[in-house]
């Protein structure tokens, strides 16, 4: 029987060598990607390289493989852990052996995740969040999911007892739990143009780092003949295009509906007594508790068709949370009511009362400045790449902007109550930005030349994650927010974290 | 309490806005002058270099002399602009927070108050020390956005402020 009381020091399971062999190996592809590709390539065209032949190039593969497996065997055996009073142990390192001791009190995050190799073999990685930099998150890559649960709680009762925080964790209540269907919906309204921007890029880089290949392939060629034989009416040519345009915007449906549906697989929120677990992914599981205390924006996100559906999606800022981790604290889908109850639950007495005030009308002319900007880049670009003929683009781009201007303009509203500042922005989406008063690191004020001349200032609030700007407003009602906001700050003296 | 209950209050708050800000130190105008003279010198040092390098090859037919204007005149212009900016680089240290404005096309004035303030560091580089300055760093645990680094100050007053925050800081705790 293993000891599971973690006060010795252990290693991981050990099919954790087979994950750091995969890891390892993976990691060694993609470093070396481009060479392979070359390498495969002149092999299909049936040059060598020198003397480089292929049953030469599959022996050194073999040597690198067995390499990489020596190194995880190695590493396996080195990576020994164990907890005792206070600290948390880690030895690492074949060569250069390194001591890792981190206090209890130290550790901000424990994740749980897993990954779809990791659940083809049943473990689950447990990371470990200090408060340091970005790098100084420390993982396990292999445990027994009991085994590592129970290093969490360990980890964490002995970091709370004394707030109380975790007492309560056998009450387990699911709050949350998302149903396909809406994840369906999810995925079928969200912006997709953002999607499609993707997709053309990467079929535009992909175009672009095998364009020699394809050359050969005289792929180009075959596309011209088989154009030129439709040619013969302006129609044929129109329905190709409209074939085309109709089969991108599916296809970046598809991707949508997919990503969402991989990333918020099974997405569920439970409740403890004062913090919520997220719980989440279909190929990458990952299991994540949130802390009111560290909470430091809430951003909500809905657009017209989500709107209609009842879906709304809720990011949560945290202090000292890595960029990676920090995308996974999005909770999709939610209704109205289960948002507002989240949102009660995370900031206390939240309510969205007060009187909303909007920026002033200089704010469009900067979206139009914007949209111009944005306007000629764009069409110099089409004309670069396209010729002239294609300058009917404008014909979408122009809409565009003016959409753009207005709605963005429209949506822009922020609201200062006693305890809360919440901004609202977006152009096809609908943000809402709330943060608390006393988690405000810093207060800015900001005016160009231009606006100086015409009273007109912008406000940035800086808190622990990220900061928030309201734009463009008079300057005396600038000026008697940022004095609010450091009256606020500074006499109460409550802590920020 | 909503907002308009808090426009009314807003008259009572203490006001930025009348703060009296003060100038750092003038000496500090000699460090960014020296720092912009080396950079235009090394760019027009370049130009030079390359004019008589591509004489050499004789290849590309671009007559660079038209640039040197260009890049002289574009000196001259931010050298202005730096004299008319520097007269808006002000700090102020008040009981609770520490003021910094800064900018002249683009003009901002940032607030950190002292409870959020994790450490603070004062640092001289040789041409500072060369002048009696240093730099007043102060970290808070936000993002880069909300640090403050206030340069060109007397090395005592510094060293002053340094330590009153500090103590302010650890107070606190």
């Amino acid at each position: 029987m293993e000891t599971t009381d973690f006060s010795q020091p252990i290693r991981q399971s050990s099919k954790g060598i087979i994950v750091i062999f995969v890891f390892n190996v993976f990691k060694f592809f993609k470093k070396f990607f481009v060479l392979f590709i070359a390498l495969g390539l002149s092999i299909m065209r049936g040059k060598s390289f020198g003397k480089i032949t292929p049953n030469l190039i599959l022996l050194s593969l073999l040597t690198i493989l067995i390499i990489i497996l020596v190194i995880a065997i190695l590493k396996y055996i080195n990576f020994k852990f164990h907890l005792n009073q206070d600290d948390f142990h880690l030895a690492t390192g074949i060569i250069n052996k390194d001591k890792i001791i981190i206090p209890m009190s130290k550790i901000q995050n424990v994740y749980i995740t897993q990954n779809f190799l990791q659940q083809l073999i049943n473990v689950v990685s447990v990371k470990i969040d200090t408060a340091g930099d970005k790098k100084s998150e420390i993982e396990i890559s292999a445990l027994d999911k009991s085994k590592a649960l129970l290093l969490k709680k360990k980890l964490f009762t002995k970091n709370k007892s004394e707030n109380n925080v975790e007492e309560a964790e056998g009450q387990r209540d699911v709050f949350f739990k998302v149903s396909p269907k809406r994840l369906v919906l999810e995925g079928l309204s969200q912006n997709h143009l953002k999607s499609l921007l993707g997709i053309v890029a990467f079929v535009f880089g992909l175009y672009h780092e095998f364009k020699d290949y394809l050359k050969q392939l005289r792929l180009q060629e075959r596309i011209e003949d088989f154009i030129k034989q439709d040619e013969d009416t302006v129609l044929n040519l129109l329905i190709t295009n409209a074939v085309i345009i109709v089969a991108v915007i599916l296809f970046s449906f598809l991707f949508s509906v997919i990503k969402t549906f991989i990333i918020n697989f099974n997405l569920e929120v439970v409740e403890h007594q004062k913090t919520l677990e997220i719980n989440k992914g279909l190929f990458n599981k990952v299991s994540l508790s949130l802390t009111p205390s560290r909470i430091q924006n809430l951003v909500i996100k809905t657009n017209r068709v989500k709107k209609y559906f009842g879906l709304h999606s809720l990011s949560v800022r945290q202090a000292m949370v890595n960029a990676k981790q920090q995308k996974n604290f999005n909770i999709v889908a939610l209704e109205k009511e289960q948002l507002n109850y989240l949102i009660t639950k995370l900031l206390g007495d939240y309510t969205e009362t007060g009187e909303k005030s909007r920026p002033q009308s200089y704010f469009m002319r900067i979206a139009a400045l914007k949209m111009l900007f944005f306007i000629i880049i764009s069409n110099g670009l089409v004309v670069f790449l396209f010729g002239k003929e294609m300058l009917w683009i404008n014909v979408l781009f122009i809409p565009y902007a003016i959409l753009y201007i207005y709605f963005s303009y429209k949506k822009a509203y922020y609201i200062i109550s006693n305890d809360f500042v919440t901004i609202g922005s977006g152009f096809i989406d609908t943000t809402t930005n709330i943060l608390e008063i006393h988690k405000i690191q810093a207060v800015r004020l900001k005016e160009t030349i231009f606006q100086e001349r015409r009273d007109i200032a912008s406000v940035i609030i800086s808190t622990a994650s990220k900061a928030a700007t309201i734009p463009y407003i008079n300057k005396l009602e600038a000026l008697s927010i940022y004095n609010f906001l450091l009256y606020k700050i500074e006499s109460q003296d409550r802590d920020w974290m | 309490m909503n907002f308009t209950n808090f426009q009314i209050q807003s008259e009572n708050l203490p006001k930025v806005e009348n703060v009296e800000l003060k100038l750092i130190s003038k000496s500090y105008f000699k460090i960014i002058a020296f720092n912009k003279l080396i950079f235009y010198a090394a760019l027009i040092g370049f130009v030079v270099l390359a004019k008589y390098s591509l004489d050499i090859i004789k290849e590309i037919e671009i007559n660079l002399w038209y640039i040197l204007p260009f890049i002289i005149g574009f000196c001259i212009l931010n050298f202005i602009i730096a004299l008319l900016a520097f007269k808006k680089r002000k700090y102020a240290i008040r009981e609770h927070d520490v003021l910094y404005a800064k900018g002249l096309l683009i003009h901002s004035m940032i607030t950190v108050p002292m409870s959020r303030i994790q450490h603070v560091e004062e640092s001289r580089s040789w041409l500072a020390r060369h002048f009696g300055l240093a730099a007043l760093k102060i970290f808070t645990a936000g993002e880069a956005g909300s640090d403050l680094i206030i340069n060109g100050l007397p090395h005592l007053e510094a060293k002053q402020i340094k330590e009153l925050i500090s103590a302010k800081v650890n107070g606190n705790n």
